[in-house]
């Protein structure tokens, strides 16, 4: 009952954080910032909710001293609980960057829609294998971070440049991009550790750090 | 993906090329941890160890011609602890007793197969039983002092019925077993005292230290905390871990946690099978048989 309750409280997370990303990345494309209370409000819930996880599998822990799947199903659901946490943390921070840099309408968005329609992937892929136990497109997730770094590294070289050139004046554009793209590079990574939770549950096999 | 390849820097051109195939053509090459052989690992293959102190081989055990050992191949470590876990009834007692030819005194019991003790075949017909137990001690389920006997006399009962007969020999033994199974301190200066005037749990390393007194290479253990307090289960577990140091232990425990706490390798059985050997670690955290996984998680049994 207690494993029941746990992986309906990671469900639930993985569905707030997906959402939250996305609320905030569309945010940041329609240059509209009105959602901040709101991705504030689901950000904190997340990390409400990862503490509330945390306390769930201690308890289960100290209660029935579990072993085996049900033992690597705890320990993995700690994980997945902060990583859909940070996402909720990231997800208000790219929404503070248009609040700050703000008004941004004049700005190329197009690496970081680019680069979030990677990540939004390998989230939907990675909470997908957490909710059916598929391994089999886990090897995707991992792919399409390889991906994600080579982009970010792409444009920040390229914001780099155009700093530069701009004679360091308005920059807001830049920064801003540089600032969203990294957050969203970290939301690839958060997603490739829930892959490697997924991936501990069912095979006991821990993944090579990154 | 072209429309990526229009970095100013030639090597992240290089990258994004590199790179630029995962879309149209997913790879299914070793790359992937998850074509890697050991994610797939599930395999059958049997739990080998080196230099065995102790080799079971094709092993069989009947009680009135029903079989209760079905055909039991298993390798104890030196100085080191095995678990021996299963449901009551699929014979971890049978084969703890089949291991020192216990079984042999139990009416209508018989036994075929090969317990290799060192070099020693212990099922030889030449093997003598007594000489074997001596080897291997055993403790049991409840504490069993001898009820008329000391607490020295219990220790020393068995070096004088081996016929040693110098006190001064005797007194060192019945020390440092008494010592060894970390009971000393308790009954130093009670050592004229009943042997069934201590408590449960020292009754048990009373026990112990009476098993130590004959220098065994092996230790047997029966459920030997399942009568005990968890005070003195624990005192038995801390004592099994400083055991292992000078001799090889193995335990029958119906105590999962326990099994998973002590001991260094762990064997599964079911109805009279070996269902899975291997490290504790593994059989606890990642059990390759599906009926290990479901015994330690308490789904039947």
């Amino acid at each position: 009952m207690g494993l029941t309750k746990v992986s309906s409280i990671v469900l639930d997370m993985a569905i707030l954080a997906e959402s939250t990303v996305t609320k905030a990345v569309t945010s940041y494309n329609d240059d509209d910032n009105s959602a901040k209370k709101q991705i504030f409000e689901s950000s904190a819930k997340l990390r409400f909710l990862q503490d509330e996880v945390s306390e769930l599998t201690i308890e289960l822990i100290a209660r029935f001293q579990p072993v085996a799947t049900d033992l690597r199903f705890i320990k993995s659901c700690m994980e997945l609980a902060y990583g859909f946490s940070r996402f909720g943390r990231y997800a208000y921070d790219i929404i503070m960057v248009l609040e700050i840099l703000g008004p941004l309408e004049h700005c190329d968005k197009l690496p970081v829609m680019r680069m979030s329609k990677l990540v939004m992937e390998m989230m939907a892929l990675g909470v997908a294998a957490l909710r059916t136990r598929d391994n089999s497109n886990l090897g995707r997730i991992y792919e399409m971070e390889e991906m994600v770094d080579v982009l970010f590294r792409k444009n920040l070289r390229e914001s780099s440049q155009l700093i530069r050139s701009n004679n360091y004046s308005d920059n807001r554009c830049n920064i801003s991009t540089a600032l969203i793209l990294k957050y969203l590079e970290r939301i690839s990574d958060h997603a490739c550790y829930i892959a490697d939770s997924v991936k501990y549950i069912e095979t006991g096999m821990a993944s090579p750090r990154r | 993906m072209d429309n990526l390849n229009n970095s100013l820097n030639p090597t992240v051109n290089e990258e994004i090329n590199h790179l630029s195939s995962i879309d149209s053509n997913p790879k299914h090459e070793s790359t992937s941890p998850f074509t890697e052989p050991e994610f797939q690992e599930k395999s059958d293959s049997r739990f080998k160890i080196e230099n065995p102190k102790l080799s079971i081989q094709s092993l069989k055990a009947w009680f009135s011609g029903k079989l209760a050992l079905k055909d039991i191949n298993l390798e104890v470590k030196e100085k080191q602890i095995t678990a021996l876990i299963g449901p009551s009834g699929c014979g971890k007692t049978t084969l703890l007793r089949c291991i020192n030819r216990m079984h042999d005194l139990t009416p209508n019991a018989t036994a075929d197969g090969r317990v290799i003790l060192d070099d020693l075949n212990i099922y030889d017909k030449q093997s003598d039983p007594v000489l074997i137990r001596r080897r291997m001690g055993m403790v049991f389920q409840k504490p069993n002092p001898f009820p008329t006997m000391s607490i020295f006399d219990n220790v020393a009962a068995g070096l004088k019925l081996n016929g040693v007969k110098d006190k001064k020999l005797i007194k060192e033994i019945v020390y440092d077993s008494l010592q060894g199974a970390a009971l000393w301190n308790e009954v130093k200066n009670d050592l004229d005292k009943p042997g069934i005037s201590l408590s449960g749990g020292q009754q048990q390393r009373l026990c112990i230290a009476r098993a130590l007194a004959m220098q065994p290479e092996i230790l047997l253990m029966d459920e030997p905390t399942s009568a005990l307090d968890p005070i003195a289960s624990s005192k038995i577990e801390e004592l099994m871990t400083e055991l292992k140091k000078h001799l090889t232990v193995i335990i029958v425990t119906h105590n999962m946690q326990q099994a998973a706490r002590v001991s260094d390798y762990t064997a599964f059985m079911y109805l009279g099978e070996l269902i899975e050997f291997g490290p504790t670690d593994q059989i606890f955290k990642n059990p390759k048989k599906e009926l290990t996984e479901r015994y330690i998680s308490g789904k039947f049994g």
